[in-house]
């Protein structure tokens, strides 16, 4: 028996029992009826996601270029974790540093206007807000995979294009760009899919119904208008396009990369302008990426904790989002931990790679690992909402579940890229052993399994446990009085202008989900 | 006796069968050496002993009872991996007590089994150490003597020597072939050393393009 199958295939009916709730709701006449609004709407999403992914990787490019080539300045370790911390920064804290510097009252107007006499003005909202932002928290996620493959560049390539008296460009271009360009593709297209489903970002910086991508305007139309046969029509459309992409990305990506591996260094003596280049780069790209949170920091300081942290309304939204992160991240890894085991008994010859049909089902249970990419969780949460309408239970209770699959699915690509592998290297290493040994499943995984596994297991734990905690989501379509989480809680703080509560608001959120993605894994390596 | 009989096993890549052919049979407190180069098909044959591979036809019988309906774990077989025959984070004891007691729990009769078995195999004082604290040789030995611990009568080595020095290997050897006749064992060595055969095999077969030869009688002669 294979229990990540069972996972899987639940997953996979779970995904179509939602499709199958969308179009049973809807007229049917989704694609006949494609306006000008819808596709204007489309043409935006596809822009904004294009804009972003190309200047993402571009400037994860530069930066894992430098930091690669880089790699004895004093803080350079602490600059790559914050950098990786990117991947669980909850988008409501950066758009509230980016808003807190680029805002209409931000630090750049107010030192503008006490050295010129000028203010920028207005700016932030609209195209340019929504790319920063993608860029602010794609660059960091491409760079760290990029850094990873620059570093797993062969020591004996570049002694050999020293030798040849390469240039800094020559060795780019003929050694590392032939080693960096597969994660290059898999790169652009998971950051394409992530712009091209992104909700909160557009939601607050987009600023006007013109810069609305389908993402929004769903949950516009849900919320808002309350025009649920548009919203409908939307999550249709935007459904069958990212399942459409993930299926095309799908030739070009092999998982999110690996975040979590070893590295070898590169030795390169640089020449002066190159360093000076690599350091100007890292310098401003560091300063770009934490400035936004020191005004998180900056901004919180100020605010009054006495009476925040009685509020019956924030102590219910942290506690809700606490039991909901909790659950989400043991779901998370059980799950992560099954659909490993049942794709390295799909994969390994050890195994069951030689039965008939093992390829088929192993592209199912990776598929099924995927599905958050597919399916957005606004879509997932519309979808929830549609199923409360027919179903008699409280809905509290759908939101519950709504918001713990959508949490669950989210995790699950990123858990699965780290746990995998290290799943697939014990197995070639231990099965033939544990197999010829006897060993019982239990002992099998007490002895064997855990001791290599649990770094891994508690790091997505935390990954999961911190993007759980930050997500604002599903929330979004369920979030009321009776339903809060503490996004939601700091997106109501923020619409209500109630900004010194929201920036204390804001400091508390980061600093909970940076101090659990910290300190969660090093808590189980102390336990390895 | 341990009868192969007719074993024929087909491995495919891209479609293109590479069929193999086995059949030898092996008396007790006999060492089998198989002769072959790389990827001519001599750890598949262990395998399929073992029982990580299913055999498309053929018997495989011990004192005449089949044991290839048996899983992996019933088998009365032990086999040496020509690596990780270890686990790397466990101590020695319990590498080996996982040997005799799958699910890993201890008694006082396991210990004492544990402590006679390090004693006899040289490596008493190596009982808390990590397989990394200890030599190529020393490593193997553990694996030896969990082996022997397990009372199978049919011990398979793939190539466990392979990577040793060549005076360890030749320890190795003597102590493979010591065992084999004390603990009266149908022992199967693949090796592409010749010197090994001719140390310690009782008879010695090669294996060619999935074929097993019969044993060659200039070998025999010579080793006589």
């Amino acid at each position: 028996m294979i229990p990540g199958l069972g996972i899987a295939t639940a997953l996979l009916l779970f995904a179509l029992l939602l499709f199958a709730t969308l179009y049973r709701f809807s007229s049917g006449d989704t694609l006949s009826s494609i306006d000008d609004r819808i596709l204007g709407l489309l043409r935006f999403t596809l822009y904004q996601a294009t804009l972003s992914t190309l200047l993402s990787l571009f400037f994860g490019m530069i930066l894992a270029w430098s930091l690669a080539h880089q790699r004895h300045f004093r803080g350079r370790s602490l600059l790559v974790a914050l950098f990786s911390s990117s991947l669980v920064l909850p988008t409501l804290i950066v758009v509230f540093g980016l808003v807190t510097i680029l805002g209409n009252n931000g630090w750049l107007n107010h030192l503008s206007l006490t050295l010129t006499g000028h203010s920028f003005g207005s700016w932030l909202y609209g195209l340019s807000g929504i790319l920063i932002a993608h860029v602010y928290l794609n660059a960091s996620f491409a760079s760290r995979s990029l850094l990873h493959s620059f570093e797993s560049i062969p020591v004996e390539k570049y002694r050999l294009a020293k030798s040849l008296g390469f240039s800094a460009w020559q060795r780019f271009w003929l050694v590392e760009w032939v080693a960096v360009r597969s994660t290059v593709t898999s790169s652009a297209a998971t950051i394409f899919l992530l712009c091209f489903t992104s909700f909160a970002i557009v939601l607050i910086l987009g600023g006007s119904p013109s810069y609305n991508t389908l993402e929004v305007a769903i949950y516009e139309a849900v919320k808002i208008d309350f025009d649920i046969a548009f919203a409908l029509k939307l999550a249709l459309i935007q459904l069958s396009i990212s399942t459409l992409l993930v299926l095309l990305s799908s030739t070009l990506r092999t998982g999110l990369g690996n975040l979590k591996q070893e590295s070898t260094s590169v030795t390169w003596k640089e020449p002066r302008y190159t360093t000076l280049l690599q350091y100007g780069i890292i310098s401003l790209l560091a300063a770009a990426f934490v400035l936004p949170l020191l005004a998180v920091i900056a901004d919180g300081i100020g605010a009054d904790y006495s009476s925040i942290l009685t509020q019956p309304l924030f102590i219910r939204s942290l506690i809700t989002s606490l039991i909901i992160a909790t659950v989400s991240a043991i779901l998370t890894v059980l799950f992560a931990l099954m659909l490993s085991d049942a794709r390295r008994t799909f994969q390994l010859p050890e195994r069951m790679s030689r039965t008939k049909g093992s390829k088929l089902l192993g592209l199912l249970v990776a598929f099924s690992g995927n599905l958050y990419l597919a399916v957005p969780s606004l879509i997932m949460g519309v979808g929830f909402f549609l199923l409360s309408q027919q179903f008699e239970a409280p809905l509290l209770l759908w939101a519950i579940g709504a918001v713990l699959s959508a949490n669950v699915l989210m995790s699950l690509p990123f858990a699965l890229s780290v746990i995998a592998p290290a799943m697939q290297k014990t197995a070639r290493r231990y099965d033939r052993l544990s197999l010829s040994l006897g060993l019982t499943p239990l002992a099998r995984w007490r002895y064997v399994e855990l001791p290599y596994l649990s770094a891994s297991i508690g790091y997505i734990f935390a990954l999961s446990f911190a993007l759980s905690l930050g997500d604002l989501g599903v929330i979004a379509l369920f979030g009321s009085d009776e339903i809060t989480t503490l996004p939601w809680y700091l997106y109501q703080l923020m619409g209500s202008y109630r900004t010194t509560d929201a920036a204390g608001v804001a400091l508390i959120l980061m600093l909970l989900v940076l101090g659990i993605f910290g300190g969660i894994p090093r808590f189980f390596n102390k336990r390895t | 006796m341990l009868k192969i009989d007719g074993i024929v096993y087909t491995y495919y890549t891209k479609s293109i069968p590479h069929p193999y052919h086995f059949s030898l049979e092996a008396d007790k407190g006999e060492v089998i050496g198989i002769l072959g180069e790389s990827g001519s098909g001599k750890s598949t044959m262990l395998d399929l002993i073992a029982g990580f591979l299913e055999p498309d036809s053929g018997s495989i019988l011990l004192d005449g009872e089949a044991i290839l309906p048996l899983p992996i774990e019933r088998r009365p077989v032990t086999i040496l991996f020509q690596q990780h025959n270890l686990f790397e984070h466990l101590s020695v004891k319990k590498n080996i007590l996982l040997g005799i007691s799958p699910n890993g729990k201890s008694t006082a009769e396991t210990d004492t089994r544990i402590s006679q078995i390090l004693q006899e195999m040289g490596l008493s004082e190596h009982i808390d150490k990590l397989p990394s604290a200890l030599s190529g040789g020393q490593q193997q030995r553990v694996a030896l003597a969990r082996a022997l611990l397990r009372k199978k009568p049919v011990l398979l080595l793939d190539e466990p020597f392979s990577g040793l020095d060549r005076k360890t290997r030749l320890e190795m050897l003597s102590l493979v072939q010591t065992i084999t006749q004390r603990e009266r064992l149908h022992t199967i060595m693949v090796t592409h050393q010749t010197e090994d055969c001719e140390l310690i095999a009782d008879r010695v077969y090669k294996m060619k393009n999935g074929t097993l030869l019969p044993s060659n009688p200039d070998f025999l002669q010579e080793k006589a």
